[in-house]
């Protein structure tokens, strides 16, 4: 492509396409910019069209194509074509500075971020000059040139405040160093001179507060990585103009916007955040000027309004105290008593106020409220600032500072007793300080878990929360209730239980109030009441002291469902469930109403489901109805199944695919219940589950394992009679998980439940195939999962078909596949097998191979005889593993495993552990013993002379001591 | 964890990672670029302006010699024509201008002597045993010269200075013996090239010589000085052969009773241990660690640092050379140095003990018993950001080398706390080292089955709150470390799927029809 008017026209036809909102028109043209892109000349075009062309539209449509060409082919990846022609590349870096540099603002910006991103490549070695030509233009004396220069020296930079130390990343700061730094320092001189001969021209000084900004960003990431040289030297120089930039206000600058921060706010927090990496980092040389920025900061603080534009300068600044005043040596600046009250009143109390933000997010946005107040997401509040200072301070003056706040919150609660209306905010505040002075730890989990010993909670709950909760108007100042309730909840492990006992029907009341966000905290009160432990890790709060509450709690939680704006409060849902969990069998007289409005919910959700979690919990509620229901007759199954089989039916119809897992789930759990059939209604489904389309989403793959596992239990029978011709879909989904490192554990169990349920003869033209397709599994892929479950599988075959079926399969597929499978996967492997059912099939199986198999007394598998038999003493002597899950009662869902999986367990829909030997073996140490006595008898002399030459002496005692038990002895 | 990579870099060089026992204890990193100031007390050891401890009295005392303002003084063109002049007095007193021009604090004019080729004429000077006082003054006009930068030394060099003031090392006049190895410590000092020069030049013997009961401790000083920077400067090292012959006097120096002497001594065992563990061998061979551990206690600053230097080398060697140091005390003086009022020798205490905590278990074990954990996390909770990274360094290396026992008393004493208080550091480095720390903290915690009671107590401690705001790092490394510390122990992991044969109903069971043979 030549520079020619020719091509300029052209492409300036194109660009004007790619602007048009008809994708017809649009597309094709983008598609041709890219077409061409590779020609040499094109980025320089675009060059001139940015600069040259009339039209203002092409110039910034051409500057941002220009950046994304950049961006998308300036790198040179090794092995790969260099997209770029090293004639462009020269002429792009001699002109492109000085094209941003003279270009207005919206092409400066994407031309600042196409050096920048060249820079990242080219700099410095591939582009020495650029520094100079930069630094040249800071005498230009023209700002637009100057902050131009500067936003460009930022994007090169800033990555020095997140990279690791590296010889060449401290090489090329050094070169930085040498040319810039020097220069920078004389601009930042000279710009701050200008400030205040420019003090009175609004128009001068925003520019020159940018620039300043612009280089207290440069300041901060060139001293990130070590504290250069240079500006130790110039230490002075950059901290005292800092530090008067700090105090300075200018009338001019201040702006009316209360959300948006001005240009002095931001300036001041970059300053905030350089004396804080100084502090931090270079500690030693910044000690002399550090008392003077403590004071300047508070200062600050002090003088600063409650306006949401302050937000960010003030948490910087309070975090920049409360990281100081932790250390030891500065510990002097805080002690003294009138500096303690004056940061106690003046920095910490305003900033706890409650602002009209806040009262307007508690009215309008609660969700974003519960969010920040509940969990935790405050991190840059004021607030949040301003407890980790009343923390930092506490740390060496826990004492003096408890003093000074019990004081002041003594006399917010008098001002509040004055006029409740008119001062409530005076208690929310007092509320918010004893929380944040007495929390010293917090977990989701338990809530508060150690407490500044100096504040009496149980006597504040008492005069002061209880009075709240006990009042009779519910929805009188929903704030104050809210703390309260909030109380409850976070400190529930330090309050003794019977005032937790006191709360509970009070919070029950307040289930009914207004507010979204008084009603929400008060359903996460009770939930987190109700997972706390007592004695003996059962719940604190037992189903006897709720009975009399039972009724009004249910009937509650219910109602306050149905108050406007949470229809679908996930945090009511929650309560509701594990309500359920701890009321157990006295909830099973409201069931029929109450699974009722639960299906209704569910009919209503399903229509568009937006909750997550509430939708997780509604189907919890759901198990734990049917579950405990069915627990004491299991007969009401078919009542659940009326209920819930035409909202089931409707979500499968319609595929709401957030759903399927949990509908797999329950109707495992209710086909389970059933005794030993298989009711039509699920026949009919049956064909439906094998669809590929369910298989492909992940989050399905559990459950339906699981719902098929529960048919084949349930009707192995009948599907071999009336759904045979499903059997090759079924052997699918097997061959489908298995061929899945992440689903083949699933694929086992599926195959494990055929070979166990299925009748034989219905499987028998499979069997070879099956074993064929899991020795070429194992032959490509073998991973430690899959070998524990290939053990599993083949015991169990041994156990159902007995051994010389399981040798001859194997054998019949490649002859002495059995020796192959027993000397290289069985033998090494079997002890890695873990649960208890797992090792007890596999102990039973190895059992008959050892005394149920010709093959292994006379042919050349009798060398293997011994090696297994050592692998199964092995197997029963290892350690077991007897960690027990966690009762489910006190399951968060963020705890269970798979939840983000989008597999949504349910931990109310838990399956039994099956045996599938049962009690056919009791103890299969005995059963060893008994099985060798009887082989021996059938050849005597060869199993104790077998044992005498190999068997290692420690596996020689355990076994006598199994043959002892067993009272059986070897011939 | 995939932090390796970034944490290789430095772990690489601990001893004990992982399952190779030999490499890995962190080596002082050198040949660094470094942005701050060069480090004051090692620099003004390079070169030095000594005093002349032996100058006769009579010099001393002449009004020539004391007073340089009051002398008159010759401008650089008198001096040359002085110089060149032949007649001895001539000589002399050109001489002895230049050398007080050269000496003078600010700027002196060295270039300008240079140019105008007086270092030929000096040299010269330099054997004239019958004139003592020129040849006096013409070594410390080249001293002055060769104190200045390279380049300076470079002319002097070149010029033929070293042999001829090796010789001058046997002088029968001490204080021209002294001006001799005051101008080759400025030389040796130079670095690598000429410090080998000298070696070549037979300067050890010659210096060594020098060394008896009767040698004055002045003289001792700085001949002590010399020799020191004679073991400076690696790339290359000093010659083994070379070390070999300084050592014992430098042990027996290291027994001497004057500080400044103990000092250079300490300082140049620093610089011979400062090495791989071959070097490291030979100094720990002399058998001198207990001697060096002594040192460490010494009241003198000036002592006491480069004796730590020197153990801190070492226990950077293997687990037997850590061992000896063990053995000879370290571990009984490390906490009173860990607490140290100044923050430099913190730093390096805590440097040696993460290289300590680097060992096998019985090392870590004897780390416990000698009660290093309370300093250890008293400099985690308040050090200075330098010796807190060091810690930090040393917490990591101790959950990835101690026992679950050991792990959990470090957890005890409250380290887990204190990095993770560290965790809001502006260093992406320390941040990913503590990640790493914790990550090990969990593992030591998945043997005891307590994973869940130790996510509880990283909650309470506030560190979920801080690895999650970690996720947001612009630090690739960082971000994916505190992930994966997320997603393993505060959440859970994912499933993939590969794709199998399918009609529209149901997936189709078969075998591939390539019958292959089995073989596991």
């Amino acid at each position: 492509m030549e520079l020619n008017d020719a091509n300029l026209q052209t492409l300036t036809e194109f660009l004007r396409k790619t602007l048009d909102p008809d994708p017809t028109v649009r597309r094709p043209a983008e598609k041709f910019l890219e077409s061409v892109e590779g020609n040499q000349n094109y980025p320089l075009l675009l060059l001139t069209l940015l600069e040259k062309s009339q039209d203002n539209v092409i110039r910034v449509c051409a500057a941002v194509t220009f950046k994304n060409y950049i961006k998308r082919n300036w790198r040179i990846v090794e092995d790969e074509p260099n997209k770029i022609s090293d004639t462009d590349r020269s002429a792009i870096k001699a002109n492109i500075v000085n094209l941003m540099l003279s270009s207005p603002e919206q092409i400066q910006k994407q031309l600042s971020d196409a050096i920048s991103i060249i820079g990242r490549e080219d700099f410095p070695q591939k582009w020495p000059d650029l520094l100079t030509e930069m630094v040249t233009r800071f005498r230009s004396g023209d700002f637009h040139i100057i902050n131009g220069v500067l936003r460009t020296a930022h994007s090169l930079f800033k990555r020095y405040r997140h990279e690791f130390k590296s010889n060449e990343l401290w090489t090329e700061i050094k070169l930085v160093l040498d040319t810039f730094a020097l220069p920078l320092t004389e601009l930042f001189k000279a710009t701050i001179e200008l400030c205040q001969t420019h003090a009175s021209d609004v128009n001068a000084l925003k520019v020159l507060f940018s620039s300043l900004t612009l280089i207290s960003k440069l300041f901060y990431s060139l001293n990130f990585q070590d504290l250069p040289e240079f500006f130790e030297d110039n230490m002075e120089t950059w901290m005292t103009n800092f530090h008067g930039l700090l105090t300075l206000d200018n009338k001019l600058l201040q702006t009316d916007d209360e959300e948006e921060a001005g240009l002095l706010e931001l300036l001041k927090s970059q300053i905030c955040d350089n004396a804080a990496l100084y502090a931090q980092k270079y500690d030693e040389e910044f000690q002399p000027y550090l008392p003077r920025f403590v004071t300047a900061i508070w200062n600050l603080l002090v003088s600063t309004g409650q306006e949401v534009k302050y937000d960010l300068l003030v948490s910087n600044a309070i975090q920049f105290l409360a990281s100081v005043c932790e250390r030891p040596h500065y510990k002097h600046l805080f002690e003294d008593q009138n500096t303690l009250t004056s940061i106690c009143e003046k920095v910490i109390v305003p900033n706890m106020e409650f602002r009209s933000a806040d009262e307007e997010a508690f009215e309008d946005n609660s969700e974003e409220y519960i969010r920040r107040d509940l969990e935790g997401s405050d991190i840059d509040t004021r607030r949040r600032a301003a407890c980790d200072l009343v923390r930092g301070l506490c740390k060496f003056f826990e004492g003096p500072v408890t003093a000074i706040f019990s004081g002041y919150v003594n006399s917010m609660l008098v001002e509040y007793a004055k006029n409740p209306a008119e001062n409530w905010k005076h208690k929310d505040a007092a509320i918010y300080l004893v929380t944040s002075l007495a929390s010293k730890a917090q977990t989701q989990k338990h809530g508060i878990t150690q407490a500044n010993e100096l504040v009496n909670l149980n006597e504040f709950f008492v005069n002061h929360i209880l009075t709240d909760l006990t009042s009779p108007n519910i929805n009188e100042f929903p704030v104050l209730k809210a703390d309260a309730i909030k109380y409850v909840m976070i400190f529930r492990s330090q309050l003794p239980k019977e005032q937790l006992l006191q709360a509970v029907p009070l919070l029950i009341n307040h289930l009914q109030a207004e507010s979204i966000v008084e009603h929400t905290y008060t359903a996460h009160a009770l939930e987190r009441l109700f997972t706390m432990r007592g004695p003996n890790n059962a719940t604190l709060i037992t189903p006897a002291e709720m009975a009399p509450f039972t009724e009004q709690l249910l009937t509650n939680l219910f109602k306050s469902l149905a108050l406007p704006g949470s229809a679908e409060n996930e945090y009511i849902m929650k309560a509701i469930m594990r309500s359920f969990s701890l009321l157990q069998e006295a909830i099973v007289p409201y069931v029929p109403t109450l699974i009722g409005q639960l299906t209704h919910k569910l009919l209503l959700v399903s229509k568009n489901p937006s909750k997550p979690h509430f939708n997780h919990y509604l189907f919890e509620s759901l198990c734990l109805s049917v579950r405990i229901t069915c627990k004491t007759n299991p007969t009401t199954v078919s009542s659940f199944e009326e209920a819930l089989f035409p909202v089931f039916t409707e979500i499968l119809q319609n595929d709401v695919q957030e759903f399927l897992p949990y509908v797999f789930q329950v109707m495992s759990l209710l086909l389970e219940i059933h005794s030993n059939s298989i009711p039509s209604s699920y026949m009919a489904l049956f064909p439906h589950l094998l669809q590929p389309v369910l298989w492909e989403r992940t989050g399905n793959i559990p459950p339906l394992v699981r719902l098929l596992q529960a048919y084949l239990e349930k009707g192995g029978a009948t599907i071999a009679g009336s759904a045979a011709d499903k059997i090759p879909g079924l052997l699918g989904v097997f061959q489908k998980l298995i061929a899945s490192k992440a689903n083949d554990h699933q694929g086992f169990y599926l195959l494990n439940s055929i070979i166990e349920h299925m009748p034989p003869e219905s499987i028998t033209q499979y069997r070879k195939q099956i074993f064929i397709l899991l020795f070429q599994r194992l032959q490509s892929s073998k991973t430690t999962k899959f070998i524990k479950s290939f053990l599993v599988f083949v015991n169990l075959y041994c156990v159902k078909y007995g051994a010389i079926a399981l040798q001859e399969i194997f054998d019949s597929i490649q002859p002495k596949m059995f020796g192959m499978v027993l000397e290289k996967i069985i033998i090494p492997e079997v002890q890695k097998v873990s649960g208890a059912v797992e090792k007890k099939i596999c102990a039973v199986g190895i059992t008959k191979i050892l005394t149920e198999c010709p093959a292994m007394m006379d042919t050349e598998y009798t060398k293997l005889w011994t090696p297994l038999l050592q692998a199964l003493i092995g197997l029963f002597e290892l350690p077991e593993d007897d960690s027990i899950p966690d009762d489910e009662h006190f399951i968060d869902i963020e705890d269970t495993p798979g939840y983000q999986t989008a597999f949504s367990q349910l931990a109310f829909a838990g399956k039994k552990e099956h045996d599938p030997i049962g009690d056919a073996v009791g103890n299969p140490k005995i059963l060893l013993a008994q099985s060798l006595h009887k082989l021996s008898t059938a050849c005597p002399g060869r199993v104790p002379s077998m044992l005498s030459t190999s068997l290692n002496a420690e596996a020689l005692q355990f076994l006598q001591g199994y043959l002892q038990a067993a009272t059986v002895q070897l011939v | 964890m995939p932090t390796k990579n970034v944490v290789d870099e430095r772990i690489s060089k601990f001893k004990n990672k992982g399952k190779d026992p030999a490499k890995l204890r962190e080596k002082r990193i050198t040949e660094c670029v470094e942005l701050r100031k060069a480090h004051k007390n090692e620099n003004f050891l390079k070169r030095r302006n000594i005093t002349l401890s032996s100058l006769p009295d009579e010099e001393a005392l002449s009004p020539d010699y004391i007073s340089n303002e009051k002398v008159s003084r010759l401008s650089i063109e008198d001096i040359i024509k002085e110089v060149n002049s032949g007649c001895r007095q001539s000589q002399t007193r050109g001489c002895q201008a230049a050398r007080k021009l050269l000496s003078q604090e600010r700027n002196p004019p060295l270039k300008e002597i240079i140019d105008a080729g007086l270092l030929s004429r000096f040299v010269s000077f330099l054997s004239m045993d019958d004139e003592p006082t020129l040849q006096f003054e013409a070594a410390w006009a080249l001293t002055n010269i060769a104190s200045g930068t390279s380049w300076h030394t470079q002319q002097v060099v070149e010029h033929g200075a070293v042999p001829v003031f090796i010789s001058l090392l046997a002088s029968p006049l001490l204080h021209i013996s002294e001006q001799a190895v005051w101008a080759l410590g400025n030389i040796a000092g130079d670095g690598p090239a000429y410090r080998d020069v000298l070696i070549e030049c037979n300067i050890i013997p010659a210096l060594l010589a020098r060394i008896s009961p009767d040698t004055p401790v002045g003289y001792l000083r700085n001949l002590t000085w010399t020799l020191s920077n004679l073991c400076r400067n690696k790339n290359p090292f000093p010659p083994l052969s070379a070390v070999m012959q300084m050592l014992p006097s430098l042990i027996q120096l290291l027994h001497h009773s004057d500080k400044d002497i103990l000092s250079d001594a300490c300082w140049a065992i620093s610089y011979l241990s400062d090495g791989d563990n071959d070097r490291i061998d030979i100094v720990v061979k002399t058998g001198i660690v207990p001697r060096l551990v002594e040192l460490m206690s010494h009241e003198e600053l000036r002592v006491m640092t480069p004796a730590l230097r020197s153990i801190g080398n070492i226990v950077s060697g293997s687990d037997q050379q850590t061992q000896a140091a063990i053995d000879a005390g370290v571990l009984n003086v490390l906490p009173r140095l860990m607490r140290h009022q100044k923050a430099s020798v913190q730093k390096e205490a805590a440097w040696a003990l993460s290289n300590i905590a680097a060992g096998p278990c019985r090392q870590i074990q004897q780390l416990i018993t000698c009660g290093l954990l309370p300093p250890l996390v008293e400099q985690l909770r308040n050090g200075d950001f330098k010796t807190q990274r060091e810690a930090v360094w040393a917490v990591t290396n101790f959950t990835s080398g101690g026992t679950v026992e050991q792990v959990v008393q470090l957890v005890q004493c409250g380290a887990l706390e204190a990095i993770i208080n560290l965790l809001q550091v502006k260093d992406p480095k320390v941040i990913l080292v503590i990640l790493d720390a914790i990550n090990n903290m969990f593992m030591a915690a998945d043997k005891l089955g307590e994973t869940e009671k130790l996510s509880l107590l990283v909650e309470e401690l506030g560190g979920v709150d801080r690895i999650e705001m970690l996720q947001n790092h612009d630090n690739e490394m960082v971000y994916q470390a505190a992930h994966n510390l997320i997603e393993k122990y505060f959440s859970d992991g994912e499933i993939e799927g590969i794709k199998v044969d399918t009609t529209e109903d149901a997936f189709v069971f078969q075998s591939s029809d390539v019958q292959r043979t089995f073989e596991f």
